[in-house]
């Protein structure tokens, strides 16, 4: 069966989209042992990720097993995950420098 | 089966290397290598007027190559990267080299009847390279990326860091380089580093490269990054680091020559151009560091090759079916959701293998052979 996102490690709370999906669409990814079913909240762009689980407000977003950013706020089952809810701490610029209303 | 050289290297292809030491002699070597095409490669220093330890080290590095069987060294004479100079180096590994200066040969015409025949003999004497088996931990494999897209933190560089474990784990080698697209990744790779000193080493060069992009208030980082999905820094250069599978860090290679022993090492560009350049420009640092193949993984497509083999790896399938001619390795599958990153890891580990037991990349059959 054609994935439609990609789970890049077995510890990340959130996937890919490989295709622009939508609102309300069923997801399916799989990576040895572990399988996760989510259903979008929101539509999600080919490149852009959504969560796995819910994720409380100040936990770490993982993918490559690895922290990207912390959640600005609670974020549920799959919502859209970017730079409106995650900020790194480090090199987290300020998403109003984008333009970007979230 | 590859080809054994006097120092106990083994090459996979077997090339004459002609190399120019100034730009005033790259005419002359390239019109050598036009009349000579079959097993012979051209190189060499442009800027070489001056003497400067980098760019010397490297071109005597390259001659010195696997897959260099012998060389001829064309100078004009009066630069300072002298042409005897760099082949009394390149003999040392008791390779066969032979250096002509133009302005004792009375010009191009006459360095161009000199160096025929010397070539000629040169050529004739590479085709009688002992030969020997290889395997894979004979191997050496760097890995570029460029033209980078979403595709290659989800796949592209994914893919090369499972054939980089597959090839550590027979034995083999794999660097890869590019500090400023690994801000953020300090202390994951200080963590697999084998030792203090590794892990104090690569702190510091990713300190250094966070260092610069603050101070410059530039990152590799824009608009165009997020609009594609990315949310941070973090996740851009994690995409990055995934190139390098999970080995341990052997060490940090500064200096062009074999690395010190096996196993996943990080290269350092040279300091002079501030740690940046182009895709051809970090293949030839691969090869300079005894690099047998190159794999580069392209978002947006490339025509571009090195001195060595290279693997392009695609995995975007709009880019994939603009630039297929030029494309080694098909990667599309995972964007397309068919097959998984490890299947495909499987894969390109086996295509660098064939590689290395004699096929022909995209690169070497359109004469590619940017240096």
């Amino acid at each position: 069966m054609k994935k439609k996102a990609i789970l890049l490690n077995v510890k990340d709370n959130v996937a890919t989209a490989l295709a622009d999906l939508e609102k309300g669409e069923s997801v399916n990814v799989s990576l040895d042992s572990i399988s996760v079913d989510a259903v979008l909240r929101e539509d999600i762009e080919f490149g852009h990720k959504y969560a796995l689980r819910d994720i409380a407000k100040g936990e770490e977003i993982l993918k490559y097993s690895l922290p990207i950013g912390k959640a600005l706020a609670d974020i549920r089952a799959g919502e859209w995950v970017h730079v409106h809810n995650c900020r790194s701490e480090r090199f987290g610029f300020h998403r109003q420098k984008y333009g970007l209303n979230a | 089966m590859g080809y054994l050289r006097p120092d106990g290297q083994i090459g996979i292809r077997n090339k004459v290397s002609i190399i120019y030491t100034t730009d005033c002699s790259r005419v002359v070597a390239q019109k050598l290598q036009t009349l000579f095409p079959v097993g012979t490669q051209v190189f060499g220093y442009p800027g070489g007027c001056a003497l400067r330890e980098g760019p010397f080290h490297k071109i005597v590095a390259l001659g010195t190559h696997s897959s260099s069987a012998a060389a001829l060294v064309v100078g004009l004479g009066c630069e300072g990267t002298d042409a005897y100079m760099v082949a009394d180096e390149i003999n040392k590994s008791g390779r066969s080299v032979e250096a002509i200066k133009i302005n004792e040969q009375g010009g191009d015409l006459g360095t161009i009847e000199k160096g025929s025949r010397i070539l000629v003999k040169l050529i004739q004497h590479a085709s009688t390279a002992e030969r020997a088996k290889m395997t894979p931990a004979d191997l050496i494999v760097g890995q570029e990326c460029g033209g980078s897209d979403a595709t290659s933190g989800l796949a592209s560089n994914p893919i090369t860091g499972v054939a980089a474990d597959l090839l550590i784990e027979a034995g083999g080698t794999y660097m890869h380089a590019e500090a400023v697209e690994l801000l953020g990744c300090a202390d994951i790779l200080a963590k697999r580093a084998v030792n203090e000193q590794v892990a104090r080493e690569v702190k510091e060069l990713i300190e250094e490269a966070e260092r610069r992009c603050f101070e410059r208030g530039r990152f590799s980082w824009g608009y165009g990054n997020i609009m594609g999905g990315l949310t941070s820094i973090e996740e851009k250069s994690y995409g990055c680091l995934s190139k390098s599978g999970t080995r341990p860090l052997q060490g940090v290679l500064r200096r062009y020559a074999l690395p010190p022993g096996k196993g996943y090492y990080l290269q350092v560009g040279e300091p002079e151009s501030g740690f940046f350049h182009g895709d051809p420009e970090g293949i030839n640092q691969f090869a300079a560091h005894c690099a047998h193949i190159g794999l580069f993984t392209t978002g947006c497509g490339a025509t571009t090759g090195g001195l060595i083999p290279v693997i392009k790896i695609i995995a975007n399938p709009r880019r994939m079916q603009l630039i297929a001619d030029h494309a080694d390795f098909d990667a599309t599958p995972v964007i397309r959701g068919e097959k998984t990153i490890q299947e495909m890891g499987e894969e390109l580990y086996a295509e660098i293998l064939a590689v290395a037991a004699g096929k022909l990349t995209k690169s070497e059959i359109f004469g590619h052979y940017e240096a």
